[in-house]
């Protein structure tokens, strides 16, 4: 069944000045991503993938072009109009976790519904909500340091979609991790979209990760290409 | 309330960091605490009140005021010559002769500790015109009346501070003898009948005028000749008014008296008075007012900003990941803020408070000897005064840090991390 496209970037340009040099990034790139699809963007170091998922994520602005999540076009945003935007819209992941050292797992997860208008009754409810479903009830009061790598990642999973995002991005989220603790993220991912039916977009190297994504997308100079002009070298 | 758990870990994160940037605040809020509290009082005392005004008669034209003593008793009328001139009641006058002396008759063998500066007066004004000594109530009231009474009923009497009577390794009941250093050729053998009540007079000294007068005639008798100083004794005269008005017309009823021509008088109110004697303290007291509290706030801002500029530093990845999560530019920055706020406000609040106690209870009061004050005590609004230093200059010193925490670009700390 064809689904509503949730993402749509359209002839997007993104460059940045060094000097009085132009470096440019992304050069009239146009993507679109249906609801509840993953999405693997691969490509060479320099590609221009993590900046694609800046500009998909809202923490960054295009030079030129449209960039519209869901009904809004976030491209034409002000920083602080983002900030709301992707405290209910956006979950993201990241390569090495991120999470705050000095707080619990709990309150990792719970971070971003402190910017919603929930009382700490609802915020408990769904915070335990997330831990469970990345199996992590049982550390709540852990914090990261008493946490292995592969845990981390859950608590980062579990707080990218606390807030029941529009949208997940993950950039590299099994870079950091040994070949069985990625094998559990991905299926944890995987899982997320066959059961919560969300849309992911992630940025890898690795094409075993690549593989578990509904479709995979290559990047070249800033462009999308149909194949890759050679295997990736690891970043 | 949301937040307060992240600010409070925050702080928490590097207790070290913490505890150091506390104790500078700390250690600074004291030191200005104290230097305000200085100030504070000078201001009060020098400035002039609208009601139950204290007037002081001093010479004209000399300082250190020495007038005769046959002046005492008109003046302390307030000079009336006119049956509609205003008289002063006798509870509301009080004469001063200031007799220094030491416990060592060999000038050789004298030492600060040794040394005694007494008010000569009548006794009783000595808890109805000695400024605070005529507003204390209560026990300590009843108790400083009974040394009050001790003095008028023992000519050889000697009310003295604690603190100086400690310095003298006496005791009240002791006996001692002080041999004058401004009254040539003058001792006076004296009994401590009590002490004042701890504060302001600590320091201080009080003997019977009968006692010094005497001790004049009998260098007469003994000497045949007039003591050199017996018609330069009188030093001050202390003079209570209902208001202006009142202070206007006894002004005048004085300054205008045929009496007091040789040597001429001049009134004055007690803080314009004592804004005079201070003149000489003006330097110091600027500096401290406009250098040194400036120079102590802007170390205070600058530890601060410092201490969290360092953590902002240190947490930029962290605050990126707040951005990404939808903090806004701004709730970042009060983050900050709020933080620098914690521990300025619990430091400066701790900070003073533990000074008030300290000083007040602890030390009784801040030895600070400056014109005829001797010591000082901690008014409780510098606890407020305090913690508001604290609060300030964390606000201050926070403004930097907390705007670079607000700039954080997400895809720059990233684009670093990767």
């Amino acid at each position: 069944m064809p689904q509503a496209n949730i993402v749509r970037v359209v002839n997007v340009h993104k460059y940045f000045r060094r000097g009085s040099e132009r470096i440019d990034v992304l050069n009239g790139l146009s993507l679109e991503v249906a609801q509840a699809d993953f999405l693997a963007l691969m490509g060479p170091s320099g590609s221009g993938k993590t900046t694609l998922l800046n500009l998909i994520a809202g923490l960054d602005r295009p030079s030129e072009g449209q960039v519209i999540v869901g009904t809004d076009v976030i491209s034409s945003m002000s920083e602080t109009q983002l900030a709301t935007w992707r405290t209910r819209n956006i979950g993201f992941i990241f390569q090495f976790y991120h999470l705050i050292p000095v707080l619990t797992a709990f309150e990792n997860v719970e971070l971003p519904l402190l910017l919603l208008p929930l009382n700490a009754a609802q915020r408990r409810q769904q915070v335990q909500t997330a831990l469970q479903l990345v199996g992590l009830s049982d550390r709540m009061s852990h914090r990261p340091g008493q946490l292995s790598g592969g845990q981390q990642q859950r608590v980062g999973i579990a707080r990218a979609i606390v807030t029941d995002p529009t949208l997940i991005v993950a950039d590299e989220p099994t870079g950091d991790l040994d070949a069985k603790s990625a094998g559990e993220i991905l299926d944890l991912l995987v899982e997320l979209g066959t059961t919560l039916r969300k849309t992911i977009v992630m940025v890898t190297h690795d094409p075993r990760a690549a593989q578990r994504a509904h479709r995979v997308q290559h990047l070249d100079k800033g462009l999308l290409v149909d194949k890759p002009a050679m295997a990736y070298e690891h970043a | 309330m949301k937040y307060l758990t992240l600010i409070l870990k925050n702080i928490r994160r590097n207790p070290l960091r913490t505890l150091l940037t506390a104790m500078g605040t700390m250690m600074l809020v004291c030191v200005v605490t104290l230097i305000w509290s200085v100030l504070s009082f000078l201001d009060r005392q020098t400035s002039e009140k609208s009601q139950n005004l204290k007037l002081i008669v001093t010479e004209r034209w000399q300082l250190p005021s020495q007038m005769p003593l046959s002046y005492a008793d008109i003046l302390s009328k307030g000079a009336p010559r006119e049956p509609n001139d205003l008289t002063i009641a006798d509870r509301d006058s009080m004469t001063w002769q200031f007799f220094g002396g030491s416990t060592e008759e060999d000038p050789r063998n004298r030492s600060p500790d040794s040394i005694l500066f007494a008010f000569a007066l009548e006794p009783p004004k000595l808890a109805t015109m000695m400024d605070e000594l005529d507003e204390l109530g209560g026990s300590v009231a009843a108790e400083f009346q009974r040394v009050v009474d001790k003095l008028a009923a023992n000519r050889q009497g000697l009310v003295v501070g604690q603190s100086r009577l400690d310095l003298l390794k006496q005791k009240v009941g002791g006996r001692l003898t002080l041999f004058s250093l401004n009254y040539p050729g003058i001792k006076l053998d004296l009994e401590i009948v009590g002490t004042f009540p701890p504060g302001r007079y600590d320091l201080s000294a009080a003997i019977h005028r009968d006692y010094l007068s005497s001790a004049m005639d009998q260098y007469e008798r003994e000497t045949g000749r007039r003591h050199p100083m017996i018609d330069r004794t009188l030093n001050l005269v202390w003079l209570r008014v209902k208001d202006r008005q009142e202070m206007a017309q006894v002004a005048q009823q004085i300054e205008s008296s045929p009496q007091f021509r040789n040597p001429q008088v001049k009134v004055e109110t007690a803080s314009s008075g004592i804004a005079a004697f201070l003149e000489a303290y003006r330097t110091l007291i600027w500096g401290m007012r406009w250098l040194l509290m400036p120079a102590i706030i802007t170390v205070l801002a600058v530890i601060i900003a410092n201490a969290i500029s360092i953590s902002v530093r240190e947490r930029r990845t962290e605050l990126a990941v707040l951005k990404v999560l939808g903090f806004r530019p701004n709730q970042l920055l009060c983050l900050v803020v709020m933080e620098a706020l914690a521990i300025g406000v619990s430091a400066g609040l701790s900070s003073a408070l533990a000074t008030y106690l300290l000083i007040n209870l602890g030390f009784g009061g801040v030895t600070f000897p400056i014109a005829f004050f001797s010591k000082f005590f901690i008014p409780w609004e510098a606890v407020v005064l305090g913690t508001i230093v604290g609060a300030g200059t964390a606000l201050a010193g926070s403004v930097v840090p907390a705007w670079s925490a607000r700039s954080v670009k997400v895809s720059e700390v990233f684009a670093k991390v990767a």
